[in-house]
């Protein structure tokens, strides 16, 4: 009841503020008037009765105040004339307030749009059911350089078979599908699953139905399920696509399945996948060397922990039972290997890649925010010390200290609210932008939702930039020089105001120069990576995906069949060589896997070591004149390399080296002995005569590293997948004459994805350029800031010291030395800052290593680089207030003040 | 004249609601009551006054009403709410108390 009165008071107050001020006006004014009367009656006049009334009143302004404060409504109303109050003063400040709502809208909106991505990406939950209790196990071979080797079929049934903390296992392999009847011919990215998969994944159709464990086995009909983003981007969302039939090609026979459903939207993983298909899609799946061979590793596997299981215990037994596997089969886990086991959540495991990056950019953002924040803490800084004068009369008045802080705190809300709306607006595009980004390192960011998190994040780092700047300037109550501020009235600068400024400017330095160096660092990585010779005319040379298909036809009509495109694309105009190889450069790489075990003759492999692994290529005749990579020795492969003829190799310059250390290869043999290909029928494992040697030509690295490869003639193995034609003219004309003679020959032949070698390595680097690009954009901002920042305080502080310039003119000084002074004062700011900067840079990069295994650390070049850069900006920030101070004119500098 | 400073602070509430327990009266009265009462004693400040009269009202103590004073002028009369009765009782009886605290304390020899 009191509480309801209370509020009904307050409010009656607040919006009826002029009557409740008429009622008291009238009521103090009541009093008077029965003191008066009071007096007169006891005899006095009525002038001096009036006189001695309001003499004994006192003050009626300051009771008619005291009563107000007593309503506790001021605060509100005085904070809204405050806010008004701000405007005003922002208005008329228009370059004021206009740098620091531009730098405040920056630093809110870098980091608004930032979040806004690592919550999307790293901390929305999937919506895959129980999503907590899905798991990815991995093999690791670190021994041979991988990360990840996968499962193969036997492995997979041991674990299935003895781990209890799992309740079930799902298994995935990523295999690339010529699919034949939905639109064009092409070749698109598959999962091949077993009957658990989605019943692990815990997901759900749009459409039809998923596959389960009636589409598992060998007996099983062809069945295919397409991901949500193909069916409705290439698909446009027909429903009458299900029941439809397609014709599938991997390794093996071509086989026949039918599109039952369509999954919901999720994230894809292990691969960006178009459709998802039952094992008997492919062939290779049933066969020996897929079900019966230990080492042919290529399937992914997923877990959903058993009820009351933990992730710890999973990994525990998946340790142990891993454990008895390599005891029990030690041929297959070679020491060298190293192999291990591993498991981890499904969500940690597709955001594992994007989270370095994205935390790296929350860092950077951080900085920017910092950046942003001092320089308006700087801009308001100096703004308040020139109102000293005005805080001064106002403090006179009797304004307390907080009244003060609280205008000074409304103009900053003001100025950080309006630079927040300005950040969340321009954050929006930039998410969109980010996003793109991120989605090179995680596919969760393509469809990121920008929600109201933004608004908060905007809205909470607005207010507080907003308190932080407020308590920032000292302010004049209880000050000894007040009197002094009072009747000059003009700016007086003091050495603390001008110390804290100095501390902005160099926080600010600090912070541009971390993000500069790491922002030259990775453009001094990347232009080291876009200069590397290949050796290549890589401007001229065309690539074109050309998978091997054999669909009704024999053998031996499949190589005439590509011996004839071949012959055709040779005699177009403009083609200097065509040949078919088997591995886009850099694009594929890592696609072969590690390589393939093998020896030569007269090679001895020291006790303990494996036989040494090979690249394994095939090339038609004319590969190596295509792309420009000499044949030191022997002949390239020709004609009478055929599938009837005698089996051939030519080999690499290392692995020549390496194997036959300074013994004629020629003539001699190389023998593959992977226990992968035991499984294989019809694989020559017989010893293969080396007819050439060419060049080093590493197909899978940006930085070339020495490479041991075997090439087999195309011919010999009818498998390829890959056009590489040599131009004379511009590449890109050649595209549709190749595509119309290849589909004049066999119209479901997919040919695809071209580009020239050139564009090829852009495209691979593309990550890399993005980071440079987002990165230096994110430093050259820090910079502009920055030197703004510098500056900033240095004109502030020139103009405050007219009269001591005007003074040291006077004496003699001449304008050039002023004009080193200041230049030498910005100067040390920037060295500072840069000392600074260093050190917390390398603080910061200490503390990211002990996170992030592969962290690079920028070299002496870069950093010093940097460092004059910056130098160089706050040279050049501190010219034009120099310039101001040496032209000070001597007289106006004394009369000043 | 005496500050309000002068006054125990709170003292000046209480009398106040003492006053016009007994029948609702303006400022001025409720100043000249105090005074009389206390036999020129305590004199009542208006700046103490109506600050105190609105704080009062503020929270809930005393109610304001106009109304005709005796020689038929407008005046904010103000009353004592239930609350504020209450609140009244607690308080005389807690500065009742004090007082007889603070005279066995002056009192010892």
């Amino acid at each position: 009841m009191r509480g309801l009165t209370k509020i009904s008071h307050r409010i009656r107050s607040l919006f009826r503020r002029d009557a409740v001020d008429a009622e008291l006006d009238e009521e103090l004014k009541i009093h008077l008037e029965f003191e008066i009367q009071q007096k007169i009656a006891a005899g006095m006049l009525p002038g001096a009765a009036r006189r001695a009334a309001m003499i004994e009143f006192g003050g009626l302004e300051s009771v008619r105040e005291e009563c107000k404060d007593m309503r506790r409504v001021n605060w509100i109303s005085d904070f809204v004339r405050d806010v008004a109050f701000g405007a005003r003063m922002l208005r008329k400040n228009a370059g004021f307030t206009a740098i620091a709502l531009l730098t405040l809208a920056l630093g809110i909106g870098a980091n608004a749009a930032i979040f806004t991505l690592v919550r999307g990406v790293l901390l929305r939950p999937l919506v895959n059911r129980d999503e907590s209790r899905l798991i990815y196990i991995r093999q690791t071979a670190k021994g041979l350089g991988m990360d990840n080797q996968l499962f193969s079929v036997p492995e997979i049934e041991d674990i299935r078979a003895s781990v209890k903390s799992v309740k079930e296992f799902g298994d995935f392999s990523t295999l690339g599908f010529t699919m034949v009847g939905l639109g064009e011919p092409r070749v698109v990215q598959s999962g091949v699953v077993d009957g658990n998969y989605f019943e692990v994944m815990g997901l759900r159709p749009v459409l039809g139905r998923l596959l389960d464990m009636r589409d598992d086995g060998p007996k099983a009909e062809g069945a295919v399920v397409l991901t949500y983003r193909f069916w409705t981007t290439v698909l446009k969302s027909d429903p009458t696509v299900l029941g439809r039939t397609v014709r599938l090609e991997s390794f093996g026979p071509p086989q026949f399945a039918s599109i039952v459903g369509v999954l919901e939207p999720s994230v894809p993983y292990p691969a960006d996948t178009e459709l998802i298909a039952n094992v008997v899609t492919s062939p290779h799946h049933l066969s020996a060397t897929m079900v019966t061979g230990r080492v042919h590793r290529m399937t992914e596997l997923f877990g959903r922990l058993a009820p009351g299981a933990t992730l710890e215990q999973a990994r525990a037994e998946l340790t142990a039972v891993y454990a008895n596997m390599v005891k029990d089969h030690q041929e297959s886990y070679s020491k060298k290997a190293d192999s291990h086991i591993e498991a981890r959540l499904l969500r940690d495991e597709i955001t594992s890649r994007a989270r370095t990056v994205l935390l790296v950019l929350l860092a950077a953002s951080g900085l920017i925010f910092i950046i942003a924040c001092s320089n308006v803490a700087n801009l308001i800084l100096a703004r308040t010390v020139r109102r000293e004068g005005e805080l001064s009369v106002r403090s006179a008045l009797g304004a307390t200290s907080g009244a003060l802080r609280r205008t000074l705190l409304a103009e900053n809300l003001l100025l950080c609210g309006a630079g927040a709306l300005l950040g969340v607006i321009t954050a929006r595009p930039m998410v969109a932008i980010l996003a793109r980004y991120a989605s090179r390192f995680s596919v969760r960011a393509l469809d990121l939702k920008v929600d109201s998190t933004m608004l908060w994040v905007g809205a909470g780092l607005a207010v507080v930039a907003a308190v932080l700047l407020a308590f920032i300037p000292r302010l004049p109550a209880g000050h000894a020089s007040q009197g002094n501020s009072l009747t000059s009235g003009s700016v007086r600068i003091t050495g603390g105001t001008k110390r804290r400024l100095r501390v902005f400017a160099v926080i600010q330095i600090a912070a541009s120069f971390v993000l500069l160096a790491g922002a030259s660092m990775l453009v001094k990585t990347l232009v080291s990576l876009q200069s590397i010779q290949t050796g290549m005319d890589m401007r001229r040379i065309l690539t074109l995906d050309m998978p091997t298909t054999t669909y009704g036809k024999t053998k031996e009509q499949v190589v005439a069949t590509y011996r004839e495109i071949l012959r055709r694309i040779q005699a177009l105009p403009g083609v200097q060589r065509v040949a078919i190889g088997s591995l886009t450069p850099w694009r594929d790489a890592g696609a072969f896997g590690p390589g393939l075990q093998f020896t030569a003759d007269g090679y001895v492999r020291a006790a303990g070591e494996e036989d040494p692994r090979a690249g394994f290529r095939t090339v038609s005749p004319g590969f190596f004149a295509s792309l420009g990579v000499p044949i030191l020795e022997g002949r390239d492969f020709d004609e009478s390399d055929r599938s009837t003829s005698e089996p051939v190799v030519i080999i690499s310059q290392t692995l020549a080296q390496r194997m036959f250390q300074g013994r004629d290869p020629l003539n001699r043999h190389i023998t593959w002995t992977d226990p992968v290909l035991k499984f294989i029928p019809g694989i020559k494992i017989d010893p293969i005569r080396i007819v050439g040697i060419a060049a080093d030509l590493d197909d899978e690295h940006i930085i070339p590293n020495p490479a041991v490869t075997i090439y087999m003639p195309f011919e010999q193995l009818t498998f390829g997948g890959r056009l590489f034609v040599h131009a004379n003219t511009d590449p890109y004309s050649l595209v549709a004459p190749i595509t119309r003679i290849v589909h004049e020959m066999s119209a479901e032949q997919p040919v695809e994805h071209a580009a020239t070698l050139a564009d090829v390595r852009a495209e691979v680097l593309s990550p890399e350029r993005l980071n440079t690009f987002v990165f230096g954009g994110f430093a050259l901002v820090a910079l502009a800031i920055a030197v703004v920042g510098v500056a900033g305080v240095l004109a502030f502080s020139v103009s405050a010291r007219t009269r001591e310039f005007g003074i040291r003119l006077a004496i003699g000084a001449q304008p050039r030395q002023l004009l080193t002074r200041v230049i030498v004062e910005g100067a040390l700011m920037g060295g500072a800052g840069i000392v600074v900067g260093g050190a917390g840079g390398l603080a910061l990069a200490r503390l990211a290593g002990s996170y992030f295994q592969d962290m690079q650390m920028p070299g002496a070049i870069v950093v010093v680089v940097s460092a004059i850069v910056l130098l160089a900006a706050t040279v050049i920030a501190s010219a034009l207030p120099a310039a101001r101070a040496a032209r000070v004119d001597v007289i106006q500098a004394l009369r000043a003040e | 004249m005496s500050k309000p400073t002068d006054l125990v602070q709170g003292t000046l509430d209480l009398l106040i609601l003492k006053i016009i327990l007994l029948e609702p009266a303006h400022g001025w009265a409720i100043a000249q009551r105090i005074r009389q009462i206390s036999k020129d004693v305590l004199q009542v400040n208006q700046g103490a006054l109506y600050p105190a009269l609105h704080r009062l009202e503020q929270q809930g103590w005393i109610a304001a009403e106009w109304g005709e004073s005796e020689n038929n002028r407008r005046a904010k009369y103000y009353s004592l709410t239930r609350d504020g009765r209450k609140y009244m009782q607690k308080e005389q009886a807690n500065w009742v108390r004090l007082s007889t605290a603070i005279g066995l304390v002056l009192d010892t020899e």
